[in-house]
């Protein structure tokens, strides 16, 4: 047997030492060439201080020495005395598996710089990233397939056909997320919007950018109301977005309400004398509530009526002079509620002391002394800065409003109202708390005095910008 | 006798936020989360019929929606009681009654009875009217806080009567009336709280121009032309033939028609005579049109309101006067004597025309009908004046606020 084996080799040694010879001189030169080639393309990278060259050096450089061999062997094949049948088989299959490794080389590559390159773009989302590597992946994959089947002469037309068919229902089916992807992509590389951002669209919502996902953004309102906004729209639409962040307050503003109810005090004027001589007396409550229920009652009216006290003159007593002089008295002009008493006192004293206390009002239209009772309640709204605070104050109800203005300055004695003294302590916006602080609150309505502080707000932050 | 309802399948209080706000709705919340845990008895003398317990039908329901353990209990009484009552509730209207000597017997014979036999289980006792006054006598025993709810106007009441309830009435923790000059000096709280309409009643819920076209074809009105219209039972206070004489003054330089819509009152033996007064002088003009509406109309009242130009209530003496809310609730412009409780709800010249006299209603309706908007301005304010005050979510957080200061002496309340 050894002996029959030796003869073939005696007689055919050419045959197999040549095709040998050949992949050996491939695997040779491929080694010198790659270490050219790699010492070259380290060079050039070095120069060019690329990021990727790590990534591409660290991957190719395995995969040319298995494409040498690849072709080595393919080489080797091809000048051997084998068969037409062999050698195209042999063909077949090294070229099936070159475009494996050349697939999974390219794949392996795009999938390590997409990573490095999209992370840079920090708004992008994790699962937006994931759906463009592996559509890459399977777009690499599906077209090595169709090669490798191309070698081995199965017919591909349907195929692509087929999958091209398929491709179209897809994007149909799933078009609207598909636009979305590619409008987060177009938000994200663009830096539109991030996380954190304020927005206001032109559709009225108005919020804090909670979270992008891929398919949509998340918009927080002020009442912690969640919108969401497909991506595609959102690039579409006019957005005004506060990029800068906002100086955030030491403490932060906590909304109160509060509720009124009338107590009676028993106590009723049917003559100015009776009324002046019971004003005197009667507790702070009661004054507050005479030249305050108003507001709230009529919070609608522009302008609204006057004081009680010079709504009844006129009417009940139809002392005209009288009523003007008591509704031309400023209850702006007054930090504390004895003040205003003392004011309202000797305005209608010194009426008194010019002329006879003659009028009286007509029975039933007397003057009821009555006071005013409050229970104040928390609210769950809190802001922490300007912007959060303008947010909530479009949307607290007119109670809370009139707590924080009215009722805080005079009746809490604070002598100035809670926004000014949160603007000033809390976020050091001196200039702004003085703006707020001196306008007068009783020449507007509530929805009117609302509009006008969130304006003077709005103005002071001057940080919107329009996009989209 | 102790029939307790915690729950009455009425509106939801969230269906009221479209209409006054979401934020009144969680400030209603807030306050009602202070009474937790404690149980509000409401006493009156019946489950049906009359002003209270409409109201209470209404409120314990949304109280309870609140999370208020609010009960509802009535006192018993046979026909003698309540003859004595009705003789209370006429004389401290201020109507001359005869109250014998015998008729205090059977009023306390019978809420003796009352004490003895009814179960009472609340931490706020909140007694509506003069019926079961004295069940007050009950407190030294069972302690709690107490409240007397006066839904009528004792400002000028027969003195024997009143003296008589007073002397119970002293005795509560607090008392309510429903207008400054409803009240009588006390000695204890007294607080202020206004009657109130509900928005989604069938009196006052929106309506479709089909429903309110179908009522005007009914009764053969013509919606072409501007229609004054007062609503109110056939009654010499209300002053229907004044009403028609400011309206002939009127209709002498403007084309318009008139309608009088209302009921006769059974136990007012008056109503029919005033009923035909009224068709007497109305038969020679087309244009006035009375209309007997029969009870539980309240659909047809709303669409009779609501295609109205001009409301009209012009009283000689009225208590609240709630069909002038539900007048301005329509945004409608109202033309109201400056009687009683009227003159809390129309601020002359801001949410209404004021008038003291035939020609003064006749100058205001003039004024109105020829400056479309002016009464469409004060038809906004009035309306806006009854979302604002008196709406039943006031009334409920009126009441609320009331439970609470009972535990609470001082003027500012912070929960």
């Amino acid at each position: 047997m050894s002996n029959a084996v030796a003869g073939w080799i005696s007689t055919n040694w050419l045959v197999i030492a040549v095709p040998l010879i050949v992949f050996l001189a491939f695997i040779v030169v491929s080694i010198w060439a790659r270490r050219r080639l790699y010492a070259y393309l380290e060079k050039v990278f070095g120069q060019k201080k690329w990021e990727g060259s790590d990534i591409f050096l660290d991957i190719t450089k395995t995969s040319f020495f298995q494409w040498c061999l690849i072709l080595g062997a393919y080489a080797a094949i091809q000048i051997s005395q084998l068969s037409l049948h062999f050698k195209s088989l042999f063909g077949r299959l090294f070229g099936s598996i070159f475009i494996v490794s050349l697939a999974w080389t390219i794949i392996s590559l795009i999938e390590r710089l997409l990573r490095l390159y999209l992370k840079r773009i920090k708004a992008l989302p994790a699962t937006t990233m994931k759906v463009i590597i592996n559509g890459v992946k399977i777009a690499f994959v599906v077209a090595s397939i169709l090669i490798v089947l191309d070698i081995w002469g199965m017919p591909t037309t349907p195929l692509m056909l087929l999958l091209t068919i398929g491709i179209l229902a897809a994007f149909f089916a799933y078009r609207d997320e598909i636009l979305n992807i590619f409008a987060g992509i177009e938000i994200a590389r663009s830096n539109l919007a991030k996380t954190g951002d304020y927005v206001r669209l032109e559709s009225g919502e108005e919020g804090y950018i909670s979270k992008i996902t891929r398919n949509n953004i998340q918009i927080k309102a002020a009442d912690e109301k969640i919108f969401l906004i497909p991506n595609s729209k959102f690039v579409r639409m006019t957005v005004i977005i506060s990029e800068k962040p906002l100086k955030q307050a030491s403490q932060p503003f906590r909304f109160y309400t509060q509720l009124h109810l009338k107590e009676l005090t028993g106590l009723k004027a049917g003559s100015l004398s009776e009324l002046v001589s019971i004003l005197q007396d009667v507790d702070d409550s009661v004054v507050y509530y005479h030249t305050h229920n108003f507001i709230e009652e009529h919070q609608y009216l522009t302008p609204q009526p006057a004081n009680d006290f010079a709504l009844w003159v006129s009417d009940a007593l139809g002392d005209e002079v009288l009523g003007e002089k008591l509704a031309n008295i400023d209850t702006f002009e007054f930090t504390t509620i004895g003040a205003l008493r003392e004011r309202l006192v000797d305005v209608i004293n010194e009426e008194l002391a010019n002329r006879p206390d003659r009028r009286t009002a007509p029975q039933g239209r007397e003057f009821h002394f009555i006071r005013s009772l409050s229970a104040i309640i928390p609210t769950s709204h809190v802001a922490h800065d300007l912007r959060e605070f303008v947010e909530v104050l479009r949307m607290v109800s007119i109670d809370t409003l009139y707590f924080h203005i009215f009722e805080a300055r005079l009746r809490l004695h604070k002598g100035v109202n809670d926004i000014s003294i949160w603007l000033n302590d809390c976020l050091d916006e001196k200039e702004l708390a003085d703006q707020i602080a001196v306008l007068d609150p009783y020449t507007y309505t509530l929805e009117g005095l609302r509009s006008m502080i969130i304006q003077l707000i709005e103005k002071h932050l001057e940080r919107e910008r329009p996009v989209g | 006798m102790d029939k307790e309802i915690y729950h009455h399948a009425k509106a939801k209080l969230q269906d009221y936020a479209p209409l006054v706000g979401r934020s009144t709705i969680e400030a209603l919340n807030a306050l009602a989360g202070r009474l937790s845990g404690k149980v509000v008895q409401n006493i009156n003398s019946t489950y049906t019929g009359g002003g209270v317990a409409e109201i209470l039908t209404r409120m314990v329901p949304l109280l309870n929606q609140l999370g208020v353990d609010a009960r509802w209990t009535t006192i018993k009484g046979d026909d003698r009681f309540f003859g004595v009552t009705k003789k209370f509730h006429n004389a401290l209207h201020g109507k001359a009654e005869h109250v014998s000597p015998e008729d205090f017997s059977i009023f306390l014979e019978v809420s003796r009875k009352n004490l003895e036999e009814l179960k009472f289980n609340g931490d706020i006792i909140f007694v509506h009217d003069p019926q079961p006054v004295v069940l007050i006598s009950k407190k030294q025993e069972i302690g709690e806080r107490w409240v007397w709810r006066c839904h009528i106007d004792v400002s000028n009441p027969d003195e024997k009567v009143w003296e008589f309830l007073k002397s119970y009435v002293v005795d509560y923790d607090a008392t309510v009336f429903s207008a400054p000059n409803f009240a009588r000096k006390l000695p204890n709280r007294q607080f202020l709280i206004h009657p109130s309409i509900d928005p989604l009643s069938d009196k006052n819920k929106d309506l479709s121009p089909e429903v309110i076209d179908s009522v005007l074809h009914k009764y053969g009105l013509d919606k072409e032309k501007p229609m004054i219209v007062q609503v109110s039972r056939f009654d010499y206070l209300k002053d229907p033939i004044g009403v028609i004489e400011a309206f002939e003054m009127v209709r002498k330089n403007i084309p318009c028609q008139l309608v009088l819509a209302g009921g006769t009152a059974t136990d007012d033996p008056e109503s029919d005579k005033v009923l035909q007064e009224v068709n007497d002088r109305a038969s020679s003009n087309p244009d006035i049109h009375v209309l007997l509406i029969p009870p539980e109309s309240d659909i047809e009242i709303n669409a009779l309101q609501r295609a109205a130009s001009v409301i009209m209530q012009k009283s000689i003496k009225e208590g609240f006067g709630l069909t002038v809310t539900e007048g301005l609730w329509k945004g409608k412009p109202v033309v109201a004597s400056a009687v009683g409780g009227i003159q809390l709800q129309i601020k002359n010249k801001f949410t209404g025309l004021l008038c003291h006299s035939i020609e003064g209603a006749a100058f205001a309706i003039r004024l109105l009908l020829s400056n479309p908007e002016y009464a469409q301005w004060l038809g906004k304010n009035g309306l806006e004046h009854v979302r604002q005050n008196f709406l039943i979510t006031r009334h409920l957080k009126d009441y609320l606020m009331l439970f609470v200061s009972l535990y609470y002496p001082q003027d500012v309340i912070h929960l």
